[in-house]
């Protein structure tokens, strides 16, 4: 099944990419051939449950979960280490060229 | 033409665990920015959530409060959508196998509002935006939530407010929040659509979302149902849309959304796995529940004889009725101990939020002690409100302020001997209650009162005063 | 001269060599043949010499771990505390994660040496090693070919023997295919065997992070030191294996070997001489094989790449440039931002698994695609459940075919996805497999041979893996080149 150019568009705004008119028309199509290969699938026939919820082998009893005990957190140099923060925030300045 | 309102709350709420939903980072309030963080709830690279077994608590403790069945299996799905303050641009929340389903509140009017869901998931951070900047702390993210899910069961403003009330009362009764609208630890959405009366399908609704207070409930739900309205009587017709609330200005308007943003692409968490909500545990959770508001309003007025005004003052702080229970567990009678709380202990307590929190300096035990020697007449209602006030300056016993031979008791003979005293020295009192102005009888019982340090029994002093007048 | 972590622990523990001269050693083949190679990306030797130096403390205490002293190299996906880690992608160029990965964490209290991060293909997609934002490595067996992907760099390095073992990621086969391309052992671990916390997540249902080593008593040796529980990784399992690397006995008689025709199918004729004439050696020596059906293994390609790629759209999502990363120097507002920093800082590759897996997961394609490959997921689990009832482990290529010349990325994507059919099958039942070198083609490329099995059966397939080793040493050369101990 092909995919038109609106829902194409409509991925890239869920995904927060942007692609030039050129680069959108090449993907799209490539995209063809994937959803084809993907679409071999449906030729299949599943056995058993037609629930995802049912089919994860691995549950934990909630009582092997976390125990609600506070460690202390990092120091906000840490937590800001990797940008340039603004007064302890995380901060994204108007930069408009 | 004339319209019914059809109406849903979805309500978050945060839960009063001490740490956050899948990490071990602090849930307490306030703090500077980004310091209750860590690379879990940072969203950084390669960290992974850990479930806290709390949280499942809670919202079980919730959902059971509510009426709810609770699903013995469930498990965590991703809901994902970019926007700053969700550091791993998706939330963790459930879509299909919520904790808890299928409950209802019951309004006073006997009336059900049902419950759809409740489901647990993470808190956002907080956005700043400052002259084109933004500026993130990420202090809330990760916090947990139960988010309820009503069925549109609601038809007017005022059973939004109460089922918001009363959901926020139950809450707070099993422990699992401080329900805080002003904090934002209670914040409502209202989807609210019209139809044309008598008729059965649901027009086009809209959500109003984070109202942050119980009068701002119907204050927003008349502007829209106004809008709506007049949208509708001019041929217009709803558009399905986002609206915001400002009580400031008590207008309401649609806020801006962005095209495409609505597709959440649900599916289970990989990084946590399953988990089972054992049957035995929902069982011992259901039988340990507190007693909730309603049965607790129910027994003040059946069983204890409040009158139901003074019950409801006392039961819409879980605090206070817990007080007034262990009270009157020590032996002292309700109504004296719900009018000394209400009479005296709420004029020291200033504001709503000092009553929720009900940090006074007596115990339960010390009060049945003060509120006993009323239910016994040894001391009036003006002693023991007096006495109550210099117990909550000083958090002594009442025997500090009472010794026991005030409250040994006067022999009759005693009394009437005090009492011709007191007419005698009020010889012009007397003469007065006697030309027929009673209220000057006053003065002499204010002399025996003097006497007696409080202690006479008034309505003995009355019957001999009023023997010795004639 | 490659050496085995087994000679160079008994080494360092009896004094031979120190942990520093170790190092050197291995630094300065690094900075002689990393150049051309380009299987590291960023090398932290002051923190080597660091760990150097307390190693040898360790070894001199007396009670030091099996890898103590003894360096290595961390797939460019595991994160490190301080130390650059950044899947190769523009997007995480400069990030320094302030959090050691469990696995990391476990080795460094051993003593490791940490020497650098190693090359892989961004955010590990890939097949060749070529999307990486540094340039491919080269395969130190012949420079023309690519290692193969995603752990390329790990594989070129320990082949190269610029580091005696290296962990890597296996998402799809990304341990074990460059460790077939590069013709080193690659064991990708039973999922949930070996904790995931701080490794940057690709697919989370199907990663599972293993090493790339010179011999299968190596891997044993590695796994051991990373495998257990983690509380900081839900779907790690508490399961005890006890020691593997001393429960290798070089005995395979009576075991039963799988042999599934539908691995074979479309397979280089050569290779599959090579995986035959192994399965007779084992046969000769007293293993029973069994032919065995697993006609899910076609539909195996699409169900993993929607799984995989579905996981990969939500675990991208986090990089908008506001925590970490890159982030370009203009823009309108915050929303601007973030469509610049993920269109300009992700790959094409990249863009388009992100693209797809939001496509699967779309209302109104979610049932079709992701439910549907979650479903035949269980079918798949299923199969493979049935034939480990039937034997005890499963012969397999690695790989259709040997190492491929550089420029591979210029075939089309579906082709491509194509060249992982033999590695996928085990990551989407969470299964173990290791490859061992089998022989080489004609051009002298080696070939891999995949040894499978059942959950938590990491003894049994290293076992058999190791029984081939020492007994049929497979014939290939030895590298000539890197560290000289």
């Amino acid at each position: 099944m092909a995919l038109s150019k609106e829902e194409f568009e409509k991925l890239a705004v869920l995904s927060r990419l942007r692609f030039s008119d050129e680069e959108a028309e090449t993907f799209r199509n490539e995209m063809d051939d994937i959803i084809a290969f993907a679409d071999t699938i449906n030729n299949a026939v599943s056995g058993g449950t037609d629930d995802i919820k049912n089919i994860s082998e691995n549950a934990v009893v909630y009582t092997e979960l976390r125990a609600d005990e506070v460690v202390d957190s990092l120091p906000n140099e840490k937590i800001l280490s990797n940008v340039e923060g603004s007064k302890g925030f995380f901060s994204v300045k108007r930069c408009v060229k | 033409m004339k319209y019914e309102m059809v109406c849903g709350i979805e309500t978050h709420i945060e839960l009063a665990t001490a740490t956050k939903i899948f990490c071990n980072c602090t849930t307490a309030f306030g703090g500077s920015p980004n310091t209750h963080c860590c690379p879990v709830c940072t969203g950084q690279p390669g960290s992974l959530p850990i479930l806290n077994r709390k949280v499942v608590e809670y919202a079980v403790r919730a959902g059971l409060a509510v009426n709810c069945t609770i699903n013995n299996n469930s498990h965590m799905d991703r809901k994902n959508y970019v926007y700053p303050d969700l550091p791993k641009a998706y939330q963790i929340s459930q879509f299909d196998e919520p904790v808890c389903e299928n409950g209802y509140i019951t309004l006073d009017s006997g009336k059900k509002i049902g419950i759809t869901r409740i489901h647990i998931e993470e808190d956002a951070g907080k956005l700043v935006h400052e002259a084109g900047s933004t500026f993130i702390d990420y202090n809330r993210g990760g916090v947990p939530l139960i988010e309820i899910v009503s069925e549109p069961d609601i038809s007017t403003p005022e059973e939004a407010r109460e089922y918001a009330e009363k959901l926020q009362l139950i809450m707070r009764y099993v422990g699992v929040s401080d329900c805080k609208m002003q904090e934002g630890s209670m914040r409502c959405d209202v989807n609210l659509s019209l139809r044309p009366a008598g008729t059965t399908e649901f027009g086009t609704r809209t959500e109003t979302k984070n109202i942050n207070s119980l009068s701002n409930i119907v204050k927003a739900m008349n502007k829209e149902i106004e809008r709506q309205e007049d949208l509708l009587e001019s041929g217009g017709h709803v558009v399905q849309a986002t609206m915001r609330y400002d009580a400031n200005t008590d207008e309401i308007y649609p806020m801006r959304t962005k095209e495409n943003s609505d597709d959440y692409r649900y599916f289970p968490d990989p990084d946590i796995l399953r988990f089972t909500i054992p049957q035995d545990f929902v069982d011992k959770t259901k039988a340990e529940l507190p007693e909730l508001p309603d049965a607790k309003l129910k027994r003040y007025v059946d069983e204890l004889g409040l009158p139901e005004v003074t019950a409801r003052e006392i039961y819409k702080y879980r605090r206070v009725s817990e007080f007034l229970d262990a009270a009157v567990a020590n032996g002292a009678g309700a109504k004296n101990t719900a009018n000394l709380i209400i009479g005296g202990i709420y004029s020291t307590l200033e504001t709503e939020e000092d009553k929720e929190k009900f940090n006074i300096k007596i115990s339960p035990k010390q009060m049945a002690e003060l509120v006993k020697l009323m239910d016994g007449k040894k001391i009036n209602k003006n002693k023991g409100q007096e006495t109550l006030l210099k117990m909550l300056e000083s958090g002594k016993d009442v025997s500090e302020y009472i010794k026991a031979e005030d409250t040994a008791g006067i022999s009759d003979a005693e009394l009437e001997k005090i009492c011709a005293a007191a007419a005698e020295a009020n010889a012009d009192a007397v003469e007065q209650v006697r030309a027929g102005n009673d209220k000057a009888i006053n003065v002499i019982f204010g002399y025996v009162m003097r006497e007696t340090r409080g202690k006479a029994d008034m309505g003995k002093v009355n019957r001999i005063i009023r023997q010795l007048i004639g | 001269m490659r050496e085995l972590l087994t000679t160079l622990s008994e080494k360092l523990h009896s004094g031979e060599i120190s942990s520093v001269e170790l190092t050197e050693s291995y630094i300065k083949a690094i900075e002689k043949d990393n150049a051309e190679l380009n299987a590291y990306v960023h090398t932290t030797f002051d923190y080597a010499r660091e760990c150097a130096r307390r190693a040898d403390e360790m070894l001199k205490g007396g009670n030091a771990g099996a890898l103590c002293g003894i360096p290595m190299a961390l797939k460019d996906n595991i994160c490190s505390d301080g130390h650059e880690t950044t899947c190769c992608s523009k997007i995480l160029k400069g990030f320094k994660p302030y959090y050691d990965a469990t696995v990391w964490e476990k080795l460094r209290a051993e003593g490791a040496v940490l020497l650098g991060k190693v090359n892989m293909d961004e955010f590990a997609m890939g097949s060749t090693s070529e999307s990486s934002c540094y340039g491919a490595p080269l395969n130190p067996r012949n420079t023309a070919h690519v290692t193969g992907g995603s752990s390329g760099g790990g594989a070129a390095a320990v082949c190269a023997n610029l580091a005696p073992y290296s962990l890597g990621s296996d998402t799809g086969g990304s341990i074990r295919q460059p460790a077939s391309y590069c013709g080193v052992v690659g064991l990708k671990p039973t999922y949930g065997a070996v904790s995931r916390y701080g490794l940057i997540a690709y697919g989370s249902s199907l990663d599972q992070i293993g090493p790339l080593t010179n011999g299968v008593a190596d891997a044993a040796m590695v796994f051991d030191a990373i495998k257990g529980v983690d509380p900081h990784d839900d779907t790690s399992v508490d399961y005890d294996f006890g020691s593997v690397a001393a429960s290798l006995k070089n005995d395979i008689k009576g075991m039963k070997i799988g042999i599934a025709e539908e691995y074979f199918d479309g397979i280089n004729p050569t290779i599959k001489d090579a995986i035959m004439s192994a399965v007779k050696f084992y046969e000769a020596n007293g293993a029973e094989i069994v032919n065995v059906k697993l006609p899910v293994l076609k539909q195996s390609l699409p169900v993993y790449y929607i799984i995989a790629c579905a996981e990969a759209s939500s675990n991208l999502g986090r990089y908008d440039g506001i925590r970490y990363g890159y982030r370009p120097e203009h823009y309108e507002d915050i929303d601007d931002m973030i469509y610049r920093t993920r269109s300009e800082g992700f790959g094409k590759e990249v863009q388009h698994r992100i693209i797809l897996g939001t496509y699967v997961l779309s209302s109104g394609y979610y049932d079709a695609y992701y439910k549907k490959a979650c479903l035949l997921r269980n079918d798949i689990i299923q199969s493979f459940d049935n034939i480990f009832n039937e034997c005890d482990i499963l012969i397999a290529p690695t790989a259709p075919t040997t190492a491929p010349t550089l420029g591979y990325n210029g075939a089309s994507a579906v082709e491509m996805y194509l060249s992982d059919i033999c590695t996928v099958p085990v990551n989407i039942a969470g299964l173990p497999g290791v490859s061992l070198p089998c022989g080489r083609d004609e051009n002298g490329l080696p070939i891999g041979m995949q040894i499978l099995g059942r959950k938590f059966s990491e003894s049994v397939i290293l076992n058999a893996a190791y029984f081939y080793e020492q007994n049929a040493p497979a014939p290939i050369d030895e590298y000539e080149g890197g560290a000289e101990i």
